[in-house]
């Protein structure tokens, strides 16, 4: 654990030198810049929702699908990826290197789901494209722990969620004030790290949404003018016929 | 090329003078109407599916599990590959849609009846060849839903007998196991070329039976420019879909790696497999299942019998009974599409006895009525 803390300070301090930018709010209103139809990822978010995720969920959820070289597209230069990757430490021991999977914490699941009393930390590399209104709902799920009702007995190893069906999660709440000290100066209240982990993983599931969002404005603006030119076209042989 | 190559190659293979007389100059009635383009729009996004297919085919692994991981690699590793399978999979919605809109155009004008008989059918062995198709690309996506739906139907499949199930484990060799996938993926690609021939045969058969018509233009530049109009739309439509909704109508869960220790809760297939599913889930024993979705389609195919029309052209009461029948089936589709509930089971029910009181009473009613007037 200790380990685990210095190599977020770590990871903290190589990220601060390169974010000049400023201090955001995406809580009020709540929002996602990349959702909507013309909406591109917010990179400092990402930035920092990628803080909060190797800093707190990495240490129990896999996230198979992603390379560390993946990460520039967050904005990070090779040589800031390649310092995320040497700070882990794989199961062999060495260094991870730009080309390795991100690590999966725990060898098989089984060991995962004997750490946690049976309940198996999903990947969480598609977890958002696989459920509905998903950036919205790793935000609610994050930020839904309260104290269970009164007439509600939660199970051992549970705890009350508002967001999860069923209500009872066996993830503990894993977010709190100032987990993280993000390098734009951004406060980071639990709200605000669900905001930007939700961001991130938002990205994961969907790493190509701003190039499919570019290339598609394109071709379809072309296609409107190629449908209009298609049916001027079409009535000017036809005006002799009909 | 010289005029020389040109007059040595033209004696040799007469092709600029074929398609000269066979497809510029080619004789076609005036006045048809956009959607008349359907056929040409369904051969070719059955040709940009094969393509498409095929570059994903290079990078697919045919194993469960392993077949997850390639389409995430072919998604976040492979060049564009993202493109490709979005292309690929909202080609197949395309693909569908067009499908079902011809098959409710050719019910709702009577285009089925005589003498368009084969035609209808040929329409309709199409419509299942695709179903089939597309229920195996569905499986082979070997996401957290696909992967049960063909768990349940090979184990459903394995428990029948003699003929269904050796057909059943003809194409899945029993219970879904390591090897299961491969034969799926073949026989996807396999029988999408078995689909370029039946749309031969149907356009074969719809020009021996299409009147001849009175007043005629030649293909080019009448009929070019008008399909021009059409694939653009077609296309304008195709890429909204596949940059702003590239999964839509697809069950979002199955976009999650299968966890062969969790069943989902409710199998909802894509869209356009709600229809079949619905019939199928209709009946508790895979016996009853094949029999109800069997059933739907055998109505259809005896459509031009079951219709009581002396050559009058369909009347405004068949017309509304058949709008009504498509808003039947997107109900059935809606009410599977919401997943098991009392509520939805009765709804289905209806939905399913509406769909066949359709076929065997009220259309030949319908057709009769309109024909005495």
């Amino acid at each position: 654990m200790k380990f685990g803390i210095s190599a977020a300070a770590l990871l903290a301090a190589s990220l601060a030198f390169s974010n000049a930018a400023k201090a955001e709010d995406t809580l009020s209103p709540l929002h996602w810049q990349s959702q909507g139809n013309f909406g591109s990822y917010d990179k400092a978010a990402l930035q920092r929702g990628f803080l909060v995720y190797q800093t707190v969920c990495a240490s129990c959820h896999s996230a198979n699908a992603l390379h560390y070289r993946d990460l520039t597209a967050l904005g990070f230069s090779p040589d800031q990826v390649a310092a995320i990757a040497s700070n882990v430490k794989l199961a062999d021991g060495s260094q991870a290197s730009m080309d390795d999977n991100f690590k999966n914490p725990f060898p098989d699941s089984q060991v995962a789901a004997k750490a946690f009393g049976g309940a198996i930390p999903p990947d969480l590399s598609t977890l958002v494209a696989a459920h509905p209104r998903g950036t919205q709902y790793i935000y609610s799920l994050l930020t839904g722990y309260q104290a269970a009702p009164s007439d509600v007995n939660v199970m051992a190893n549970h705890y009350y969620n508002v967001a999860y069906p069923g209500n009872q999660i066996a993830m503990p709440a894993p977010l709190k004030d100032d987990m993280v000290t993000y390098a734009d100066g951004t406060k980071a209240t639990t709200a605000q790290e669900a905001s930007d982990v939700a961001a991130f993983l938002t990205w994961a599931s969907h790493p190509n949404l701003d190039a499919r969002k570019q290339i598609g404005l394109r071709a379809v603006i072309f296609l409107i003018f190629l449908s209009v030119l298609a049916i001027a076209n079409k009535r000017k042989i036809w005006s002799g016929v009909v | 090329m010289s005029d020389q190559t040109k007059s040595w190659l033209e004696t040799r293979l007469p092709l600029a003078s074929s398609m000269q007389s066979c497809i510029w100059n080619m004789k076609m009635a005036v006045e048809k109407p956009y959607l008349a383009a359907l056929g040409s729009l369904i051969t070719a996004t059955l040709i940009f599916l094969t393509l498409s297919g095929f570059v994903l085919s290079l990078f697919y692994v045919a194993a469960p599990g392993a077949a997850f991981d390639s389409i995430q690699f072919i998604s976040r590793n492979v060049d564009n590959g993202w493109l490709v399978r979005s292309f690929h999979a909202t080609g197949a919605t395309m693909l569908f849609a067009a499908t079902y809109l011809v098959v409710f155009r050719t019910l709702l004008t009577g285009g089925y009846r005589a003498p368009n008989e084969l035609t209808w059918i040929l329409k309709l062995v199409f419509l299942g060849l695709v179903l089939i198709i597309g229920y195996f690309g569905y499986a082979m996506a070997d996401g957290a839903v696909s992967y049960w739906s063909l768990h349940e139907t090979t184990v459903a499949g394995a428990r029948l007998t003699s003929f269904p199930g050796a057909i059943s484990n003809w194409v899945f060799g029993g219970p879904a196991g390591p090897g299961t996938l491969g034969r799926v993926a073949v026989l996807h690609s396999a029988l999408a070329l078995l689909g370029f021939g039946v749309l031969a045969l149907h356009l074969a058969a719809k020009r021996a039976v299409a009147p001849v018509p009175t007043k005629t233009v030649t293909l080019h530049p009448y009929y070019t420019s008008h399909h021009f109009v059409a694939f653009a739309v077609f296309a304008l439509i195709f890429a909204v879909l596949v940059f702003f909704a590239p999964h839509w109508g697809e069950n979002q869960l199955n976009l999650a790696a299968a966890n062969p220790l969790v069943v989902p809760a409710v199998l909802t297939p894509p869209w356009y497999l709600l229809p079949v599913s619905a019939f199928a889930a209709a009946s508790s024993s895979p016996l009853g299942s094949i029999f109800l979705v069997l059933a739907g389609f055998a109505v259809l195919f005896a459509a031009p019998w079951l219709d009581q029309s002396k050559g009058t052209k369909p009347g405004l009461f068949y017309k509304i009974l058949v709008a009504v029948l498509a808003l039947d089936v997107f109900g059935l589709c809606m009410a599977q599409a919401d997943g098991p509930s009392m509520l939805s089971s009765i709804l289905s029910t209806i939905f399913i006895g509406w769909y066949f009181l359709h076929f065997l009473v009220l259309s030949p009613l319908a057709t009769a009525m309109e024909s005495k007037k």
